[in-house]
């Protein structure tokens, strides 16, 4: 339980507030956008593609209509207006891998993702360092999530923006003969639907990103001197 | 170079509101909370996407703007609280806020959070 009232905290009410007061939206859409972002997360997409990889009819089905297959699993991009939400253009296709071809998603302009699916994104995935990077050198920025894949792999990116958004349906890992859905769903991972990470048999959890302080940084020079 | 999508210049307010260095990623281990966002995010989404759909600031406009910021006046200021100052800072600086109306109403939010 936090104890101390941050100036954040104090800011962000303020600003919903005041926007609501001057009528740039109301507090009823507001409300129902908190909630809706409360309600999202990574396991939509992680039943979606278990149950594609369990039932080649389906995986047809998601190939050809991505709305729809969400739809059919419960998951519903109209939400919450019911015309979806501005970020969220209702396009939506999945990206099937093969052992030849590999596929991830980034968003150069902003960061466009598939939250009904995916929940919010992750901020790495927002960031400048990952937008610019991953489109000019994929390879070399997926080693640094971990993922070297071997030159016959063809690697395509995907680039989302607000009139589309894609999500990575990863191969069926060995290992895993004989699996329920609910198994399979388990190792999928948020990673491993943008495409920076390969499902495992013995991988439930996505990496924690180790935040690496600059010996030198930029701007912290005068502030904090004698410090890391 | 790009164009600037937003006057970076430093606004008074919002450095004050950032002097004190309350992001979660300092605060939450402190009270020993392991939720990796703070309480007030997923509102910020909200008011994000609410004033795209009222047309009051382009989703877009707004990404260019915080990218913007992030890279130089608030690129010392961890994720979310970059997101909120540079939203503000955006809100500020094309007029949708007035930056008195917002220092009245931070303090009057303060006053009521500390009285509950």
């Amino acid at each position: 339980m936090i104890e101390e009232i941050t100036d954040f905290e104090v800011l962000e009410i303020a600003v919903r507030e005041l926007a609501i007061e001057k009528g740039l939206f109301t507090a009823e859409d507001h409300r129902k956008f908190t909630e809706w972002a409360e309600t999202i997360g990574p396991a939509g997409g992680s039943r979606l593609v278990a149950k594609a990889w369990i039932d080649p009819a389906f995986k047809a089905r998601a190939l050809t209509d991505g709305v729809a297959a969400c739809k059919e699993i419960g998951i519903d991009w109209l939400e919450p207006t019911g015309t979806g939400t501005p970020s969220d253009y209702t396009e939506f296709r999945i990206l099937e891998d093969t052992p030849e071809l590999h596929h991830v998603i980034v968003c150069t302009l902003c960061s466009c993702y598939p939250r009904p699916l995916l929940g919010m994104s992750p901020e790495w995935y927002r960031s400048p360092n990952y937008r610019r990077r991953l489109v000019r050198w994929p390879r070399q920025v997926l080693a640094e999530f971990g993922l070297v894949l071997p030159p016959e792999v063809e690697v395509r990116v995907e680039d989302s923006n607000q009139k589309c958004r894609f999500m990575v349906m990863p191969v069926r890992p060995p290992g895993t003969d004989g699996w329920t859905e609910e198994q399979l769903a388990e190792i999928v991972t948020r990673d491993c639907m943008i495409g920076v990470a390969l499902p495992r048999a013995d991988r439930k959890a996505d990496d924690v990103r180790p935040v690496q302080k600059a010996r030198r940084p930029v701007g912290h020079a005068e502030a904090r001197v004698g410090t890391d | 170079m790009p164009p600037d999508y937003v006057d970076p210049a430093p606004i008074a307010l919002l450095e004050d509101a950032r002097k004190h260095d309350q992001v979660w990623a300092e605060i939450a281990p402190r009270y020993g909370v392991t939720a990796a966002d703070p309480p007030w995010k997923t509102s910020l989404s909200a008011t994000c996407e609410c004033l795209a759909a009222g047309g009051a600031l382009a989703s877009l406009d707004r990404r260019h703007a915080e990218d913007q910021l992030a890279r130089s006046i608030y690129r010392d200021v961890s994720a979310p609280e970059r997101q909120l100052l540079a939203l503000a800072h955006t809100m500020l600086r094309r007029g949708l806020l007035g930056e008195d109306d917002l220092a009245r109403r931070m303090q009057a939010v303060r006053t009521r959070l500390q009285a509950s």
